[in-house]
């Protein structure tokens, strides 16, 4: 019974991401008897919830879903209710840690089962590349499908978020209409999915495996041989009458989408292929499935190499870090504005910004070189005029983004020091210290600054205000102790910044002033210009690799962690730990940690 | 004489016009009068809320007087009902944004998530209209927006940002989705119409036979939260089907649009910048009505917390949302009534292109009602206590246009959607907190 509490608690605290000590049991109870006690102690228990039922510790764990919500709730401000003596920041920190650390204690307590893989359907990019995939054709087929939202750890291959609605249906037919059409018309293309000779049941007996990612029965193969024939009947030739059958094909659940029930082997095959590539399994995963040697932990990690190494897995470092760093967003809410964006948005320095932060990920996971280089590099991967831009000198490269030894005092290196990061976290027309020092703690450290308490209106800090009073109006901000609580962890760490402009240039002055890039760390940690800053990040690198970990098993899962998952990641940034933070690492121990393997793994892990 | 067909007229012109043949189109014969035209309803929402002090007009009832914000609606004043003092108790509390979007015309709390318990608790108020007579149409309502859903989940307030995009809830936990690229809504108008070449509907609803027959093969094998999922696929390849079916049979609407699609008005795909992005969907609003592709529409200007950049607007330099909380400083509200006043311009744009497509003896606008509001009042304060609400068109007669209501302090919002949902003919007892329609609307 404990267990099912543990799979179904959603953890919205970041465990082990300590950002203070948690409270001892006597001291949190010393808390909620101080403050909660009116409407949750003894004989009262507003929305069910009573405190003085857990005795001790363990006795949390019994609900651990209700206490994970208090948690958030005082983490957040929303308890104790406006009208009630508010908590201090650093109570509620050492609360709802307390709280994390002991659910977090009990969930590792007695090994990882994991929740089935739920249902979901391809997304907007993965149909696309399973299209691409199928047929052997360069065409967008999914342009036309809705957007998808995301849930979970931030993703939009979160099963929770991909919802259906009848706009799809309409889509997915049209879209099969407009591959089909690409690709009837290919003489490539037809020869990846169309026998030499007309024969429809031989072209489907071969295509339905590939498009269902699993062996198929003849009974399944029977039902579109009948569409064929259906189609045959009423006059279509051969090539209108098999494009048919495989628009049906195409249409089916079980290529829209990805299910998990019936053959395990082949079921890990698409896991894999769908992580790193964001498309289907290719022959060689396939057979591996087949001959039932993919569950082999030494086969899934030479795969995850080898898929990584192959070109598309690029796909992967698209979606992923555009997500996980909110890079997507540029061009799309975000876009600087162009009378300060200078060369910003010229062809090739626009998509050179976009695609930098992605393109020197892959490059790190190709060549296996250490996480850290995400805060401090030797390179960088762009072309010559986004070199340019950056005030380089571009020897040796051209047009195509390609890696690029940063000279001494370049100011780049790791992801503060490229634009896309720098302009994401930017308004329009000039820079924020607190929208930089937010993206730092949420998308690095993993620590997402709780929301500002009600009726607190957010930070004033106007638009085209001159440096000098901005940060002087920040620093008056502080002085507010309702504020400074949660600025004074935000806008340090943003200062650092301040010699990029809002689209990433460097400057050593702002409207005529010199820029004071230093900052003062809550504890107590001084430092002066992004380069010191990179160092105090790199001291927290343990940090900052346990977030990415969680983000990227969440990816992997296409769904949010539970708190079981949370001790997967742990065990997982313990070996990337042991070995230098290497890039490879990080995959091949998220593809053979128990949650990706779930079910193949479900019987050895219990006692 | 024999009526045409629509489509055998399109077939025959390939273009879209006001003609007068389309006189003939009405039902000719012993007994076979002109049907009424139907109304139609839409919905348009602003995020990030109104500068509290520009909005509300002076005086009451019929005299009034419009404030700044809302000056763009002067030609339209006698077509217009702006209400004051409605609010939307259910959208109280949770988060400054996501909540006051997403229960916009829901009425009711959405559940807090990061997505894995993603429920609104209610029906949209277009739904629950579009449920009831969506089938007359081709399509039952469209959903437009210009921007696509915002990217990951916000842990700062613990929401997923799927409840800041979409308005539009067909269930509880069926957002619908948004179409944002204009051209492809132009291509779906006119494939309702005038189906492309290919399997032609009936062929295209053997195929989803098929596939239905999968899905329901498929759904035994599942768990049970499995099988919800497999239930939304049946749910909307059925409704697909239906769609084709009707598109096979001759219509059972009785009144006909006077106008069809031209095919050669198609709106680029990427339009050139937002101002026109957002133009081009009011177009493809207004057509879908001239066309009675639809009858209900909403739409969003952005997802809630957007901080589009309106420096294109004169007098603005910056992003929505980082304006929107103005702290009262004087001239962070003067750029903040100015994007306010910049939406309303398109509300009046749109209602200016309904009251100028005729339709029998009156117009479209005159036909429709057209909502326009926003989650909560001011963008400094985030709460949904006296909407910024206006209501536009004459809803077939039965709306009391030409007025400034003022409610009680805390009036349901839903008491207004109980009342357009009468209009609409679609009349329901209740909705949400409903305590009855709202005073004042209904002729």
């Amino acid at each position: 019974m404990l267990r099912i509490l543990f799979l179904l608690a959603p953890v919205l605290l970041a465990p082990a991401v300590w950002a203070a000590d948690p409270f001892t049991f006597a001291e949190a109870q010393g808390l909620l008897r101080t403050h909660c006690a009116k409407c949750h102690g003894g004989k009262v228990a507003l929305g069910g919830f009573n405190f003085a039922q857990f005795p001790d510790e363990a006795s949390l764990l019994t609900r651990s879903k209700v206490w994970a919500r208090a948690g958030n709730l005082i983490r957040e401000g929303e308890m104790p209710p406006p009208g009630n003596p508010a908590l201090s920041l650093e109570d509620r920190d050492r609360f709802s840690t307390w709280i994390a650390t002991t659910l977090h204690k009990g969930a590792c307590a007695d090994g990882i089962t994991p929740p089935a893989f739920p249902l979901r359907r391809l997304n907007r990019n993965e149909y696309t590349a399973t299209v691409r995939d199928l047929l052997n054709i360069p065409v967008n087929a999914g342009r036309n499908l809705p957007i998808d939202g995301a849930g979970g750890e931030g993703f939009d291959n979160a099963a929770e978020t991909l919802f259906l609605s009848p706009i799809h249906a309409e889509k997915y037919l049209e879209a099969a209409k407009i591959a089909l059409d690409y690709a009837m018309r290919d003489p490539k293309s037809r020869a990846a999915f169309l026998t030499p000779q007309p024969d429809a049941r031989a072209t489907l007996t071969a295509l339905l495996p590939r498009a269902f990612r699993r062996p198929v029965t003849p009974a399944e193969i029977d039902r579109y041989v009948a569409l064929f024939q259906a189609a045959e009947k009423r006059g279509d030739t051969y090539d209108e009458a098999i494009s048919y059958a495989i628009q049906g094909v195409m249409l089916s659940p079980h290529f829209l989408f990805r299910l998990e029930n019936s053959t395990p082997d082949y079921a890990l095959a698409s896991r894999l292929s769908y992580f790193l590539w964001g498309g289907m399994p290719d022959a060689e995963l396939f057979k591996l499935a087949g001959e039932g040697k993919l569950a082999d932990p030494a086969v899934l990690s030479a795969q995850a190499v080898r898929l990584l190494k192959d070109q598309r897995s690029r796909e992967f470092a698209e979606n992923f870090v555009g997500q996980w760093l909110s890079i997507r967003e540029l061009g799309r809410d975000i876009k600087p504005d162009a009378k300060v964006a200078g060369d910003y948005y010229e062809t090739e320095v626009e998509s050179g910004i976009r695609y930098e932060p992605a393109l020197f990920f892959h490059e790190i996971l190709m060549q296996n070189e250490p996480l850290t280089y995400l805060l401090d590099a030797p390179y960088s991967v762009v072309s010559s005029k986004l070199a340019r831009y950056y005030g380089m000198t571009p020897t040796g490269i051209r047009q195509q983004p390609v890696r690029f030894n940063l000279p001494p005092g370049s100011h780049r290196g790791g992801l503060l020091g490229m634009a896309a990061v720098l302009a994401v976290s930017s308004y329009p027309t000039r820079t924020s210290p607190v929208l930089r020092g937010k993206w730092i703690l949420e998308s690095l450290l993993g620590t997402p600054p709780p929301p500002p308490p009600p009726n607190v209106p957010e930070l004033k800090e106007h638009e085209g205000a001159t440096p000098q009073t901005l940060r002087a109006r920040l620093e008056q901000h502080r002085a507010n102790p309702v504020c400074a609580s949660c600025h004074s962890r935000i806008d340090p760490l943003g200062f650092g910044l301040e010699n990029y402009d809002s689209v990433g240039r460097w400057r050593e002055t702002d409207a005529g002033q010199p820029i004071d890039a230093s900052g003062v760390l809550p504890d107590g940690t001084r430092y002066r210009g992004v380069d010191e800053l990179k160092k105090v990040l790199l001291s927290k690198k343990k940090q900052i690799v346990r977030n990415l970990t969680g983000k990227m098993l969440g990816y992997a899962l296409g769904r949010g962690l539970t708190m079981e998952d949370e001790c997967a990641v742990d065990q997982i940034v313990t070996a990337v730990e042991r070995d230098d933070y290497k890039a490879h690492t990080l995959i091949t121990e998220i593809v053979r940690s128990v949650p990706f393997r779930t079910a193949t793994v479900r019987q050895e892990s219990k006692p | 004489m024999k009526p045409l067909s629509r489509r055998t007229l399109l077939r025959g012109s390939g273009a879209a016009l006001a003609l007068p043949w389309l006189e003939a189109m009405a039902a000719t014969g012993p007994g076979a009068k002109r049907a009424k035209a139907p109304v139609r309803m839409a919905a348009l929402y602003m995020p990030n809320g109104i500068h509290p002090g520009m909005w509300t007009p002076a005086g009451v009832g019929r005299e009034f007087t419009l404030a700044p914000t809302l000056t763009p609606l002067e030609p339209f004043k006698k077509s217009l009902i702006v209400a004051t003092n409605l609010w939307n108790q259910g959208s109280k509390g949770g988060d400054g944004h996501y909540v006051k979007l997403s229960g916009f015309l829901t009425c009711t709390t959405v559940t807090k998530t990061l997505g894995v318990d993603i429920n609104c608790n209610g029906i949209s108020m277009d739904q629950v209209a579009a449920q009831r007579v969506g089938q007359l149409t081709p399509f039952p309502s469209i959903e437009l927006g210009v921007s696509p859903v915002t990217t990951g989940v916000d842990r700062n307030v613990g929401y997923t940002r799927v409840y800041g995009s979409h308005i539009a809830w067909s269930g509880h936990t069926n957002p619908l989705a948004r179409e944002i690229n204009p051209q492809s809504v132009y291509e779906r108008l006119l494939r309702a119409t005038k189906p492309a070449a290919g399997n032609g509907p009936r062929n295209d609803a053997q195929l989803l036979d098929l596939v239905l027959d999968d899905a329901r093969q498929l759904r035994a094998q599942l768990g049970r939260a499995d099988q919800v999922r497999m239930d939304e696929y049946l749910s909307v390849v059925r409704s697909l089907e239906e769609r084709l079916e009707r598109a096979t049979t001759p219509a059972q609407r009785k009144w006909k649009p006077r106008v069809a699609i031209d095919p050669a008005a198609k709106p680029e795909a990427q339009p050139k910048d937002f101002a026109d992005h957002v133009r081009l969907m009011m177009d493809m609003i207004a057509l879908a009505f001239q066309t009675d592709s639809t009858r209900i529409a909403t739409f969003i200007f952005g997802n809630e917390v957007t901080n589009q950049n309106f420096s294109f607007v004169d007098g603005v330099k910056g992003g929505h949302h980082s304006i929107s909380h103005h702290m009262d400083d004087a001239e962070q509200m003067r750029q903040y009534q100015l994007i306010n006043q910049w939406h309303v311009a398109q509300y009046a744009y749109l209602l200016g292109k309904l009251a100028a497509m005729p339709e029998g003896e009156s117009n479209v606008l005159a036909n429709s009602m057209i909502l326009f509001g926003a989650g909560f009042r001011d963008g400094n304060k985030h709460d949904p206590h006296n909407l910024p609400i206006l209501l536009a068109g004459g809803g077939g007669g039965r709306l009391q246009t030409g007025q400034h209501l003022i409610y009680g302090p805390d009036s349901p919002l839903s008491n207004l959607y109980v009342s357009m949902l009468d209009a609409f003919g679609t009349p329901v007892e209740r909705f949400a907190d409903s305590t009855g329609p709202a005073r004042g609307v209904l002729v």
